[in-house]
């Protein structure tokens, strides 16, 4: 069995020391594989991530229940430096990439010595950032920000890649082309992958599993396959409703669901 | 509902109170009763300290507002103290006006100049705005060494002014003048107070705090900050008239940014955004450059320079203000403020509906 | 000739200060209003350090600048500046002007504010046409400022240091997550300010002579810094050149005292019209 590169457990997080943003939320992300954590707004994904990635004090919140550990050690409250040390890599939702520098020095500024990782198979996976060596990428588009992102990302060799909405402001055609992409690249370095994602049906096309947040907590969770397969799933996050009409709003399957996973 | 604590107001009425609780009340009494008294006890050297103090607190309480209520930086305060001492000197020694006219001149010609030196406040913010009330400071500045120059007092001497008179009664020596300043201030004090604690206060912190939201919200900002810099303007201009006659002599040698810097010191070391910091701000840093000398008497004779002593005493307004962001940036206000709700909440150590900060 | 020497060694200066600062706001978004502190009490540890060993050894001096700036630039950035990150833009700038003040007392304390002028020992002097003369002192202090803009440039275009320093500067969040020491960086920055107001300090109490009193440069220097834009090293030569000729022009044609306050009078335009600076980035920042 793959060992477990990380565990959450039990995660509760508060902001500004009054509002609960995420409560009992645990985690699995074994080693090699691609999870992805779905949900709507403000279900708590990306604080999730920021918790593991050690973001939070920057935004004046706490992680003020459970443990988060990699590889058995644990790892809360460390300093984001200390975790990109240790191969915990974020790349963020907004201010991703350095704008005022080119692409060259944005993937010089990541790149160390020596390793699998070079800037050279960086442009292998992305020709297009080789095309564009000397732009600023402030002058990127959506998706070759994304691609950047996540070259500068592999080149500090991450053991745990954590991507936050690589989907967003992208056309239906890069989304599929960078979600291919980051599959053959998670398969050929042996990659972890923590993707959180609104767009679920991109997600789960990559992933392995899955973990499905609301209000947050985790209120579902499986193999991809499953959970595409999941009726609930499939009503609210894929757009497969299409029922006949609802007489009244008990009808209506959220109401039913929410009392079934909230008991 | 009293126990809850002495911030918690359910009302408008009541959230304009400025004593509310009995404690309050008699700790104001006891404060003046003592100031009224100090006179008795106290050598001369002693009231002309407590002099300066009040000469001081009257300026700072301006910047207070400015600063410390309005958030707007305003490095120009000594201009401001100048343009009180030479309206003084021009009305007073060129015109012969009376103490009772030069007064208010001062207060006018300072709100006039600080409409104009408020002026860049509706375009610039922060240090911008900080760098713009730097160079009005070196205008007014230049202009008074022009005019001190023309006159042609000396450098070190510079324009002497008589003793001020009301009336038949010649305002002259420490304990006169106490009693005289006790009372300006206490009213200064009183209309400060008042000010903050209704709409221009709230107008001003709205500012303060997202001067876009504040107009968003109907605040009309150029009145406003305008309104800030012309009190603030006024405050200094008088406090500088009265140290003027107080000191009998004028020279711009005195007017240097450095004055400026030490009126921000004292709001800081107050704490921004109270009157009561503003005022102990004042008489901390006025008094701490003797403290300081006496200090010094504690060392052996070989330390004590001249230069040496200076220069701490230079230095130590420097450290304060350092020290005091770095771990107090509230002031001895908030120090008091702590030491009041230690009190009132005692035996307990939270105060219930502790959610935010007061 | 010697209106054109004299405009010269000021803008050198004047750049100095103006590139230290525009280093310390890309860095840290400070404004740093102890620069001409810092660059005086540079120079006065320079003159003193060169004298340690009996006679004025430049050796000597330039290594008790280096000394001084490495050190209170570590010292400032980690016992201060790293502690007012988060706080609203005033703090940072209220506790440079206190460490401002600490300084000028400092010069007080230590120096006894003597006038010290630095005399390199470097005797004859250059003889220009129309009278004019240049000393080597001046010659040097015009080759010294051209080669440390070079090194500036060298370094932040390309060597991986400087790229990361400009990266820290623009998204200090993200430089942390990729890797980079911030605080490494920033103190950095602090070192390097330093040592531009040391030099500038040297230059100009070699022209002129250093007091207490001559602390006011960097108030020149700041607006020169403004007035080419808070983040364009570039912008710092063209401010500064703008500066230095016109009080240069204020002294000899106008008023002397004016001169003092020209430099501010200058930025008001230049605010008015284009309050980002000649070269500065033109952004939503909060001062307009």
């Amino acid at each position: 069995m793959t060992e477990t590169l990380l565990e959450v457990r039990q995660l509760e997080v508060v902001y500004n020391r009054v509002a609960t943003a995420i409560q009992g939320v645990s985690l699995d992300v074994p080693e090699g594989s691609i999870v992805a954590l779905v949900g709507t707004n403000g279900a708590g994904k990306t604080t999730t991530l920021r918790a593991i990635s050690g973001f939070l004090p920057s935004e004046d919140a706490q992680i003020t229940d459970g443990e988060i550990r990699l590889r058995g050690q644990r790892i809360n409250g460390r300093m984001p430096h200390q975790l990109a040390k240790a191969g915990v890599i974020l790349v963020p939702e907004r201010d991703k990439v350095f704008a005022t520098l080119s692409i060259q020095e944005n993937l010089a500024f990541a790149a160390r010595e020596g390793g699998a990782i070079t800037v050279e198979r960086i442009h292998g996976y992305f020709p297009r950032l080789r095309e564009r060596s000397s732009q600023l990428a402030g002058f990127l588009s959506g998706g070759e920000k994304q691609m950047l992102a996540i070259g500068m990302a592999l080149l500090c060799r991450p053991t745990l890649l954590l991507i936050d909405e690589l989907s967003l402001g992208l056309a239906p055609i890069a989304i599929k082309e960078l979600m291919d992409r980051l599959r053959q690249i998670s398969k050929e370095l042996g990659l972890t992958v923590l993707l959180v994602e609104q767009n679920v049906k991109a997600a789960l096309s990559i992933a392995d599993h899955g973990y499905v947040m609301e209000s947050g907590r985790v209120v579902f969770y499986g193999k991809a396959e499953e959970l595409m397969s999941h009726p609930d799933v499939r009503e609210f996050y894929l757009g497969g409703a299409g029922q006949a009409e609802n007489k009244s709003y008990r009808d209506i399957k959220q109401y039913r669901r929410k009392r079934r996973w909230w008991g | 509902m009293a126990r809850a604590g002495t911030n918690l107001r359910t009302s408008y009425l009541e959230s304009n109170e400025v004593l509310r609780r009995p404690y309050q009340k008699v700790l104001i009494a006891i404060v003046l009763v003592g100031a009224l008294a100090l006179p008795a006890g106290s050598s001369a050297f002693f009231v002309h300290l407590m002099n300066l103090c009040f000469l001081a607190s009257i300026g700072a309480l301006g910047l207070m507002i400015l600063t410390g209520f309005c958030g707007q930086i305003s490095l120009g305060h000594a201009a401001f103290l100048a343009i009180g001492a030479f309206t003084t000197v021009i009305l007073s020694v060129q015109l012969n006006a009376p103490f009772i006219l030069v007064i208010p001149a001062a207060a006018v010609s300072g709100a006039v100049i600080g409409f104009f030196v408020g002026l860049p406040s509706l375009r610039f913010r922060g240090v911008y705005l900080a760098i713009s009330t730097l160079a009005m400071h070196y205008a007014i500045i230049f202009v008074a060494t022009s005019y001190q120059a023309k006159v042609g007092a000396s450098a070190s001497a510079g324009i002497s002014i008589a003793d001020p008179s009301i009336g038949a009664f010649r305002l002259r020596g420490e304990y006169a003048w106490y009693y005289f300043l006790l009372v300006f201030l206490t009213l200064v004090t009183l209309a400060c107070v008042n000010l903050v604690r209704t709409r221009p206060g709230r107008a001003w912190m709205a500012i303060r705090d997202r001067d876009i939201a504040a107009e968003a919200l109907g605040i009309n900002l150029t009145r406003y900050k305008l309104l800030a810099f012309m009190l603030s303007s006024t405050l200094a201009s008088v406090s500088g008239s009265l140290m003027a006659y107080y000191s009998n002599v004028v020279t711009v040698e005195r007017y240097t940014l450095d004055l400026a810097v030490i009126y921000v010191a004292m709001i800081i070391v107050g704490g921004m955004g109270s009157i009561l910091g503003g005022l102990l701000g004042a008489i901390f840093i006025t008094l701490l450059p003797y403290g300081i000398d006496n200090l010094f008497e504690f060392l052996p004779r070989a330390w004590r320079f001249g230069s040496t002593v200076f220069g701490v005493q230079v230095g130590a307004v420097g450290v304060c203000i350092i020290l005091f962001l770095l771990f107090e940036p509230k002031g001895i206000a908030e120090i008091w403020r702590r030491t009041e709700t230690y009190f009132d909440r005692w035996p307990f150590r939270y105060r219930p509906l502790d959610t935010t900060r007061r | 000739m010697e209106f054109a020497a004299t405009v010269v060694i000021l803008t050198c200066t004047y750049a100095l200060l103006a590139a230290g600062i525009v280093i310390l706001y890309k860095a840290g978004r400070v404004v740093n209003f102890a620069h001409g502190e810092l660059a005086i009490v540079g120079g006065y540890v320079f003159y003193s350090s060169g004298l340690m060993g009996g006679d004025m050894s430049p050796w000597l001096a330039i290594l008790g600048a280096v000394v001084f700036s490495v050190i209170m630039g570590t010292f400032i950035f980690a016992t201060m500046m790293r502690r007012v990150v988060g706080e609203p833009f005033y703090v940072a700038i209220l506790i440079t002007v206190g460490i401002a003040i600490v300084l000028k007392s400092g010069i007080i304390v230590i120096w006894r504010a003597e006038q010290v002028t630095i005399d390199i020992g470097v005797a004859p002097a250059i003889q220009l046409p129309r009278g004019a003369t240049l000393s080597y002192m001046d010659v040097a202090s015009v080759l010294l400022t051209i080669a440390f803009f070079a090194a500036l440039y060298l370094f932040f275009t390309f060597t991986r240091l400087g790229v990361q320093f400009r990266g820290t500067a623009e998204n200090p969040l993200l430089a942390s997550q990729r890797g980079v020491n911030v605080n490494f960086v920033l103190s950095l920055a602090w070192v390097i300010a330093i040592l531009a107001a040391t030099l500038s300090g040297v230059l100009y109490g070699g022209r002129a002579f250093l007091s207490s009193e001559s602390v006011t440069i960097g108030l020149a220097g700041l607006t020169a810094a403004l007035v080419g834009g808070l983040d364009s090293l570039r912008g710092a030569v063209v401010g500064a050149f703008i500066v230095a000729l016109a009080q240069y022009l204020t002294v000899r044609l106008i008023d002397p005292v004016l001169s003092e306050a020209l430099p501010f009078l200058i930025l008001l335009v230049v605010m008015s019209i284009r309050p980002w600076g000649l070269f500065g980035t033109v952004e939503e920042l909060d001062r307009v």
